[in-house]
């Protein structure tokens, strides 16, 4: 099992999180409080790169339909990006495609984002 | 991947029920656990104990069905208890973090003792769809959101301020299971797999 990572870059106004790992009850805390304090400091384009992620939590997800609305209150977006099929087929099953954008590539997750 | 096999792994007698966790328990394998441990609690078994020896994590889901086993044994007519052992120091913190601590009775790996013998390895029996990378396609959409729904309402009733922590997946699934209408068809365009086309600036 890896060890789970963040890691964060901006693309213009964008925040581009990289996750690394398996995102579970365990780790989400640290995802939370790095989305916290990007909401905090008023970014709300967000998107999550979660081509490395080997797992997501049931909870994981759900508390990331509320960082989504959150986000979307402010204008912004929280979208996932290049996801593996074993874990969209979960975000699927549990009807999260209907709330959680999912995009494969980059380019077209960024101007999905009505004003970066 | 290592080569252990995933799974849930039970046995038991008249008045003990023994589950051996092998991997994570989620969400899809936390069903056929519920199911054998609802048939299970029906014909008079009150003493759960669960082995997460070999367990790599849970998620809530999963700990909400333990958590609604628990439950099911406080109430009238049972007097026996979920007694949880092997628990790792990562286990204990997602037990702890949840209040489940207090409503199992927790062996933790290094600091308890159990007096407790599991049957032998070769008397367990794998549970049915129980490793989770093989049963996502076999579940069915609206059962699952029922199923996930009823493990955080376990959680919530477990200890009340699990309530805020899982507010926004209840909320959702509390709509998803009302809502009527047909699965979504097939995607084809694979370059925005759910996103509305219009949201381009």
């Amino acid at each position: 099992m890896r060890e789970f990572r963040i890691e964060q870059e901006s693309r213009g106004n964008i925040q581009l999180i990289h996750l690394q790992g398996s995102l579970d009850m365990y780790s989400f805390p640290r995802l939370e409080s790095q989305l916290q304090t990007l909401f905090q400091q008023g970014r709300y384009y967000v998107m999550l790169d979660c081509s490395q992620l080997d797992y997501i939590g049931s909870a994981g997800l759900g508390a990331l339909i509320g960082f989504a609305k959150q986000a979307r209150d402010h204008d912004g977006d929280l979208k996932l990006l290049r996801v593996p099929e074993r874990i969209y087929k979960i975000i699927e099953l549990l009807g999260f495609t209907k709330v959680l954008q999912v995009y494969t590539t980059e380019e077209i997750a960024r101007a999905s984002f009505q004003k970066p | 991947m290592d080569g252990t096999i995933k799974g849930i792994s039970v046995n038991n007698t008249s008045t003990e029920v023994h589950v051996r966790i092998a991997g994570r328990g989620t969400f899809q394998n936390g069903q056929p656990l519920r199911r054998y441990a609802m048939e299970l609690l029906g014909r008079g078994c009150n003493e759960f104990f669960v082995d997460l020896n070999q367990c790599q994590g849970m998620d809530s889901t999963f700990l909400g069905v333990l958590a609604g086993i628990g439950l099911r044994l406080m109430q009238p007519g049972h007097s026996g208890k979920i007694h949880i052992v092997n628990v790792s120091p990562r286990n204990i913190e997602l037990l702890q973090t949840l209040g489940l601590d207090r409503l199992f009775d927790v062996n933790v790996v290094g600091r308890d003792h159990t007096h407790h013998s599991f049957p032998s390895e070769i008397d367990f029996q794998m549970l049915p769809d129980s490793d989770p990378v093989d049963t996502s396609k076999s579940l069915n959409k609206r059962d699952t959101a029922n199923f996930m729904l009823e493990a955080h309402n376990n959680l919530v009733k477990a200890d009340p301020r699990n309530a805020p922590k899982f507010q926004d997946l209840t909320k959702f699934l509390r709509e998803k299971v009302g809502d009527q209408q047909p699965p979504n068809p097939p995607h084809h365009d694979h370059s925005c797999l759910n996103a509305p086309k219009e949201t381009h600036p």
